[in-house]
This record gives C-alpha cells, sequence and structure tokens, in this order.
C-alpha cells in the first residue's frame, strides 16, 4: 500500500491516527475538561494543521491545549494503532518554543537542571530550607506556595546507614543515573537504591560526567538541549563500562530508553542511542529479574498500594516488576488502587505551570488512595512522589508516598 | 451569529461556547476522518437545564444544529456542516440504577462502557455492546440504534431502551415511553430511537439492564479459507444454536491486531477465525460449546480453542473490539462499510467482494458480526492519493450495489449519515423517502436538527417550503 502523502507530512507517526477516539476516556485533560481540543485525537488534528501551516505556530488557541497536555501517554497504551503520541508532542513542543519563550518558572528549571553545579547548589539550598522545618509548617497554606512546600516537605526521609553488603556481581554491573531530584531531594532513595542492588548481585561501577537526563528540556520543547545533554550521558555510560544503565526515576527512565528518537537525525549518535537505550532499566526490572531476595516486613506490617507512574506504565510498558518488588517483602497486604494508571498530574513540572488542572487531575487520584484505606503508596517517580505526597499532607491524610525501593531497602534492613 | 454565540456563552459558560476556527477543527470530523466539514460554533451544555436552554435558543434563532455524542459514528452523521455542533459529552451523569426493575436512568454522554461497569455490582450489564463502547455515548447508541458483537443473542440499541425525555428541535419537552400492552399507542420511542439526531435531542434514558450470564464461552475457530468460515457461520445458526456473539476477521484485520498493543493471540497465518461465544446456564452450554465445535470442524477449521479464564476472554475480545483502530496501521485513512446481508449468502458474497477488491488494486480488511450477515468490509488507503482515493469509491460502491442485489441493506449499526445517503435512493422508492420526511416534520417540521442527513434532502416533496432547507 503506498502512503506517498504521509509520508510527506512534516510530522513523522501523525498519519497513524485515524481517530477512532478510543482514546479520550484514557486522557486525564479531556476527562477533567470535556473539550476534545484538550484530549488526545483532538491535540493530534491540531498538530497537523500546525505541521500543515494551516494554523500560525503562535495561534493562542492551539498552543493554550497543546500545552494543557500532560504528557502521560496514557492514550499510548489506548491506541490501537499505536500512535507515538509522545514523540507527536515533543515534535510539536520544539515547533512550538521557536520564537516564544516558555514561561518563566519552567525556563528557570531548565536552566538549573542542565548545569551540575548551579543544580547542586540549588538542591543544596532546599535541603537546608527543608531541615528548618519551614516548608512543613507552610505545607498548609492554600495556592502554589503552600503546595510548592508541601512537595519539599514530602522528600524529607531520615537519613539510613545500611550495612555494607558484599555483591558477588553475578547479576552483572551496573551504572546508576543519579537523577537531579533523586540525588538532591530524594538522596534516602539514592542510597537505597544502592543498598537493594548491592544485596541482590548487581555489581556497581560509576558513570563520571553524567548529566540531567534531559526529560523535562524535551517534553517542554527544547530539544536542542536535551539532546545535548542526551550525548553527554551516552557518553558518560558508555565509559563507565558498564552492563545496564540503572535509574529509579521513571521520568528519565523512559526519556533514556528512547534516546534513539530523539537522536534520529543525528547519524553520529542515533545508533549510539539505541545501544545505550536497550541497556537501560527500571531498578524494577533489575530486582525482579534478581528475584528478588525476600525480606522480612516493614515496620508495623502497614497496607500498601501501588500507583503506576505514567512513564512506566505507558511511557516504558514497565508494569509488573514494581508490584513484583513489594511482593518481596513479607506480610505485606497490597491493595488495589483504582485507577492506578490514571496520571496523578504531577508531570514532570506541569503541576508548578498549570496548577489548576494539575490540581483537577490530582483529586480523583486523592479519594482513590483514601478509598483504598492504605497507610503507603508506592510509587517510583519522583514527581509523582512530590505531586501525591504533597497532595496527601495538605488534605491532612495520614498516607505516605514511598519509592517501592526504599521499602524494599528498610525491610532488608530489617531482617 | 455574535449575538447567538453570546446567547450561548450566558447560558453554558463561555469555555463550553467555541466559536474560534482553531478550537472547531478537532469538532470537524466524527470517527471517518475522511470526510471534514467544520461547524459554525461548538456548543457544550454542562446540564440537562443548559441543554434544553440550547435548544431553545437555536429554535428561537432559527438555526440548525447537529448533536453530537463522543464522536466516535462512523458516517459522518454529527458533521455540522456551517451549523451548530452541540455537543452532549459533559451530560455524563448516571441518574439512577434500579437492580430491582433491572433498569438505569442515565444522561445521553454517559460513556457505554461506563454503565456497565456501575451495574456490574449489581450483577448486571448493559447489553449493546458496540466496539466502541470505551468511548462512545448511550445517546450516540440512541441516535444511531447501535448494535454490536453480543446484538445477535441480546438485540439492538432499540431492544432497550424503554423510555426516553426529549427536547424537540422547537424546545418543547416530550416523554416517549415504549407502548406495552397496558398502554397501547403508536411506538413513538421506537420511531426515534436510530433516528439519527434528526428528531431532537435526548436529555435522558432510561434502558434494561441485563442479568451476567452464569457461564461464558468464548472459542476461537481458526479457518484456513474465508469460505469455510462463512460456511461455519450459516451451519451453527442453522444447527438451531444462539451464540452471545459470532464475529468473523480476515487474515488482514488478524495481522493488524497482532501487530497492536490489543495483541490477542489470533494465528497470523489464518485466512479467517471466527470468535464464537455461547452464554447461560450451565446446563446445556457444554452441548452447544461442543456442536460449535465439531461444526467448524466440519467444515474445515485447522483448530478450536477455547479461551481458559476471564483474562483470555477479555484479550480475545478487546482484539476484536480495536481492530477498526488497529487499521490505521496500515494506511492514514479507512473507508468504512456497514451492510447487512442475507447470512446464507455469506460465502459467496465474500467471494464477489473480494473479486471487486482485487478488480479495483484495493485491500479490503473484513471484521464483521458474520451471525447477524453485517458486514465491516473496511478499506485502508491515503486520501491524499487521489487515484487510491477514487478506486476505494468506486469498489465501496460495487460492494453497496451488490449488497443491495441480494436483498441486504445498507446499514446495520453506523447509521446512514452523510457518507450513505447516496445510496438510499438505490435502497428505498421515492414514495418511501418522502414518507420518511413526513414521519421526520412530526418531530421537527422546520428540518433544523441535523440537517441533509438520512434523506437525501431532494426527496422530501415540500423541502423548498422548509426554512432550515438551504443545507
Amino acid at each position: 500500500m503506498t502512503r506517498t502523502a504521509a509520508d510527506l507530512l512534516p510530522l513523522r507517526g501523525a498519519e497513524l491516527c485515524v481517530h477512532c477516539g478510543f482514546c479520550l476516556q484514557a486522557c486525564p485533560t479531556y476527562l477533567a475538561l470535556d473539550d476534545e481540543n484538550d484530549s488526545p485525537r483532538g491535540r493530534i488534528v491540531l498538530m497537523k494543521a500546525l505541521a500543515e501551516g494551516a494554523i500560525a505556530s503562535n495561534d493562542p488557541d492551539a498552543r493554550r491545549h497543546l500545552d494543557r497536555c500532560l504528557g502521560c501517554r496514557g492514550c499510548e497504551t489506548a491506541c490501537p494503532s499505536g500512535v507515538p503520541y509522545g514523540q507527536l508532542l515533543e515534535q510539536t513542543r520544539e515547533r512550538l518554543t521557536t520564537g516564544r519563550p516558555l514561561p518563566l518558572v519552567a525556563r528557570t528549571i531548565l536552566f538549573v537542571f542542565a548545569r551540575p553545579r548551579l543544580l547542586g547548589m540549588v538542591m543544596f539550598g532546599a535541603r537546608m530550607f527543608r531541615a528548618t522545618g519551614m516548608p512543613a509548617l507552610l505545607a498548609r497554606v492554600p495556592g502554589r506556595l503552600g503546595f510548592a512546600m508541601a512537595m519539599l516537605a514530602s522528600t524529607a526521609r531520615p537519613q539510613r546507614a545500611y550495612p555494607a553488603a558484599d555483591p558477588d556481581g553475578g547479576r552483572g554491573t551496573v551504572a546508576i543515573l543519579d537523577g537531579c531530584v533523586m540525588e538532591g531531594l530524594f538522596t534516602s532513595i539514592n542510597r537505597a537504591t544502592e543498598h537493594v542492588l548491592d544485596v541482590n548481585g548487581y555489581l556497581r561501577v560509576a558513570a563520571h560526567g553524567q548529566r540531567c537526563c534531559g526529560a523535562l528540556h524535551a517534553h517542554a520543547g527544547d530539544a536542542a538541549l536535551a539532546r545535548a545533554l542526551a550525548r553527554a550521558n551516552i557518553a558518560a555510560f558508555e565509559k563507565s563500562g558498564a552492563q545496564f544503565v540503572c535509574t529509579n526515576s521513571a521520568g528519565c527512565g523512559a526519556a533514556m530508553k528512547e534516546y534513539s528518537q530523539l537522536l534520529r537525525d543525528d547519524p553520529e549518535w542515533h545508533n549510539r542511542a539505541a545501544a545505550f537505550g536497550a541497556r537501560v532499566r527500571d531498578v524494577s526490572e533489575l530486582l525482579a529479574v534478581a528475584g528478588p531476595r525476600t525480606a522480612g516486613s516493614l515496620p508495623g506490617a502497614p497496607t500498601v498500594t501501588y500507583d503506576a507512574p505514567c512513564h512506566l506504565q505507558h511511557g516504558q510498558h514497565v508494569t509488573i516488576p514494581p508490584l513484583t518488588v513489594l511482593a518481596a517483602m513479607s506480610q505485606l497486604t497490597l491493595i488495589p488502587l483504582t485507577d492506578s494508571d490514571q496520571c496523578c498530574g504531577s508531570a514532570g513540572i506541569y503541576n508548578l505551570i498549570e496548577p489548576e488542572l494539575s490540581d483537577q487531575v490530582l483529586a480523583p487520584k486523592l479519594a482513590h488512595i483514601a478509598a483504598s484505606g492504605a497507610a503507603i503508596v508506592a510509587t517510583g517517580n519522583p514527581g509523582c512522589l512530590m505531586q501525591i505526597g504533597a497532595g496527601l499532607a495538605r488534605s491532612g491524610s495520614p498516607a505516605t508516598a514511598r519509592h517501592p525501593v526504599e521499602l524494599l531497602a528498610e525491610a532488608y534492613r530489617k531482617s | 451569529m455574535p449575538e447567538l454565540a453570546t446567547t450561548l456563552s450566558h447560558i453554558v459558560g463561555t469555555r463550553y461556547c467555541l466559536t474560534r476556527a482553531t478550537e472547531l477543527l478537532a469538532y470537524a470530523t466524527d470517527a471517518l476522518p475522511g470526510n471534514r466539514r467544520r461547524p459554525r460554533l461548538a456548543v457544550m451544555p454542562g446540564t440537562r437545564d443548559e441543554t434544553v436552554a440550547v435548544v431553545r435558543a437555536l429554535y428561537a434563532a432559527g438555526m440548525p444544529f447537529v448533536p453530537r455524542g463522543a464522536g466516535t459514528g462512523l458516517s459522518g452523521g454529527a458533521l455540522a456542516d456551517n451549523v451548530v455542533l452541540l455537543g452532549l459529552q459533559r451530560l455524563r451523569q448516571i441518574i439512577t440504577i434500579d437492580p430491582e426493575s433491572r433498569t438505569a436512568t442515565v444522561e445521553p454522554g454517559v460513556v457505554n462502557a461506563a454503565l456497565s461497569k456501575a451495574a456490574l455490582p449489581f450483577g448486571l450489564h448493559y447489553a449493546p455492546d458496540p466496539s466502541s463502547q470505551t468511548a462512545c455515548t448511550i445517546g450516540g447508541n440512541l441516535a444511531e440504534n447501535a448494535g454490536g458483537p453480543h446484538c445477535l443473542k441480546y438485540g439492538v440499541t432499540l431492544n432497550h431502551v424503554l423510555a426516553a425525555t426529549v427536547v424537540l428541535p422547537n424546545g418543547e419537552i416530550v416523554s416517549l415511553t415504549a407502548p406495552s400492552e397496558e398502554t397501547p399507542a403508536y411506538d413513538l420511542l421506537g420511531a426515534f430511537v436510530g433516528s439519527e439526531g434528526c428528531f431532537g435531542v435526548a436529555i435522558d434514558i432510561t434502558v434494561r439492564l441485563t442479568p451476567n450470564p452464569e457461564h461464558v464461552h468464548t472459542m476461537l475457530a481458526d479457518f484456513s479459507s474465508i469460505d469455510d468460515a462463512a460456511r461455519a457461520t450459516s451451519a451453527i445458526i442453522a444447527a438451531g444454536i444462539l451464540p452471545a456473539a459470532l464475529e468473523l476477521m480476515d487474515a488482514a484485520t488478524i495481522q493488524a491486531v497482532e501487530s497492536s498493543i490489543y495483541a490477542a493471540g489470533y494465528p497470523i497465518d489464518a485466512a479467517a477465525v471466527l470468535l464464537v461465544e455461547v452464554d447461560g446456564a450451565a446446563d446445556g452450554l457444554d452441548d452447544d460449546v461442543e456442536a460449535v465445535v465439531r461444526i467448524c470442524r466440519a467444515c474445515g477449521a485447522r483448530m478450536v480453542r477455547s479461551a481458559s479464564d476471564a483474562i483470555e476472554r477479555g484479550r480475545l475480545w478487546q482484539g476484536r473490539k480495536k481492530a477498526f483502530g488497529a487499521m490505521g496501521r496500515l494506511a492514514p485513512h479507512l473507508a468504512v462499510q456497514d451492510a447487512v446481508v442475507p447470512r446464507s449468502q455469506l460465502a459467496p458474497i465474500l467471494a464477489r467482494m473480494a473479486e471487486i477488491g482485487t478488480r479495483h488494486n484495493v485491500r479490503i480488511c473484513n471484521v464483521f458480526h458474520a451471525g447477524d450477515g453485517n458486514l465491516h468490509p473496511n478499506i485502508p488507503y491515503d486520501a491524499g492519493n487521489a487515484d487510491e482515493s477514487a478506486r476505494v469509491h468506486a469498489a465501496m460502491s460495487e460492494i453497496m450495489e451488490l449488497c443491495i442485489s441480494v436483498g441486504g441493506t445498507i446499514t446495520g449499526e453506523h447509521g446512514v449519515g452523510s457518507d450513505k445517503l447516496a445510496y438510499m435512493e438505490r435502497m428505498f422508492p421515492g414514495d418511501s423517502l418522502d414518507a420518511m420526511c413526513r414521519l421526520r416534520d412530526a418531530f421537527d417540521p422546520e428540518r433544523r436538527a441535523n440537517p441533509g442527513k438520512v434523506v437525501p434532502s431532494h426527496r422530501c416533496k415540500e423541502w423548498h417550503a422548509a426554512p432550515g432547507a438551504h443545507t
């Protein structure tokens, strides 16, 4: 079958959409706003029209509806035709950012994340501020300031010392992506990640020169910077010689697995990116392959529910491994969470630039968590941990958001 | 016009009255994207009261309008050509579920699958299950008299709607109920079901809920020729078995589904598969299963396998129900047809359809309700290629002629809409078309609701007298 006209479309992958509408009910913003312009197929109509020049790239309506997309990619899991929606969105946002500055908040964050020393200083400042207890006090203040404070407060963890494990390395060598927010604010989760990998037979090696994964930059349309960061990471992890590139952040993992898409027009880097992507694993994938080694129960044998990060479920199609990790703990009662495959509204920095809609998307998530009665919500992505963590704290819920790996490390420590 | 937009904005809020060209693009098509017509404006009321107010404002302005559910229709029925598009997707409240009387009353924007989900705790479901049920709305189902795989045994939408409150195009509110033996009357509700948005807007709909079957047995029979699969279909029905569903998929469809996220484990080297489901009380079900297996084998099935559990059954059905969307993998556009033929003639008709496809050099993908004889020949193509588009159109016309010539009809469940308007004159004599116009006039004498659909306007006598006649 010829597809000449489609091949000319400057928006690669859009021709797969036959407008069937099966994506509508999978879209959090369509469910919140009831307008097809805020649905996957409606946005694809806008993206095509932009690509074809039928609407101008500064059209405020097109921009508003495309800006409001969370990029959760829940529509990809619902799409029978395999439309690569996430890639269409990134291509379109790249097109839209030419000639239009991003909101100041977004620009500031992207600027900081791309500069390691500055990022280190900002994260240090944030940790110091968190230690004053002020963010926790201000967490219930109404509005965005209070929400940001609650997000920061939700990252606080007691520092744990883990007994040295003697890894035999039989499972292979692993280089860990430190991650901007993970190493900056969820430091203890990174230490926990190291410990559970040690316990499960992986030999850790360092990857010097690694940077931010560039996911936020790509999502926001700054593809040039995202590509520069991708090349730096590919080089750094190649040099490490590690068999696996491990991340405990679903958003970073999805981005790194898809570096070859980001660099598809770069003949020098495309194949390297594909080889790199094939070595990337979410930490839960590595643990699931290893068993993982079973652990005793968590203190108090809490009830746990699991919320699937979008970029793990829809972006990487990793659904079972996090549950396998949780099942390694004895006496852990896992309660199913209604609509656990729906976005929590975090979506990278979306909750800071589209606060109202983010809140609307978060509300049903909090209601389902409350209905589950679980004491802990396990989820493997820094954005979701902060979004759900802040939402729980602000709604007065006693439940907390935890990374599956920190629960496992805690259980290992106790047993 | 700006005046009307202001009035409508006051009723529904500015956010839900779209007037700018960019925002109307997404509403220029239903699920048949080859056909595009831009509405003049789109208005989306959030409550039943707002809906009534909108219809009354449109009446006062003499403005034609097109009601639309989720825009998953396949006949271009919800296209609004420079008139007002009335989107009902925000009306998605399930008003009541009454497990005692096994009924539910819902707003028109409730998604079909959402109703069954809500009824599940009572052991009930809403039986008509169009393949788009995860997205389409009950209001849209009502307008199209939608079918679905399980309608073979359980009946189509018409058999499950008990009452509806309707806003007529002049703003008057009427209650339509199915006549019973105690209250004999003309079946106005029956006339309304399947009226494709031409008779008014239903703002609440009472439907029958069906008890979930005690036992369900789903089989997949694998054939090396589509002819054998068609013969098996006729033989199963002829043997007196009434399956809950009996679906046929050909090789092209199987391959599209198997390369999608909904891969169901269909044999990719098969020329056709039959998906056969029988359900009911445990007693006697095994006999039906045994008979279906025997008949399929006698007709040449290479293998008949049964779903071992609910998960596998779900996968087998998801593959079937998402097949239409999966065809986007084959080409950027899809011509979708919907015709009903006498079931006994399935095999020769499929052979002649294949011959038509070969002659016009187009690829026909068959996925259809075989038990009903309800064909869905789909042709993936590129609308940007004029030569190919012309060949697809010619092939589809021949296929429809063929279906009509053997005593079939031009739609089983997708409706006439705008896509099949031209076939109406081949199907019905002028007097019949005029009678349809006069029935419509009883509901919408000004012909402002979904103008220009279903019956070609020039077939209506006295058409020129109608104010909405410009389309």
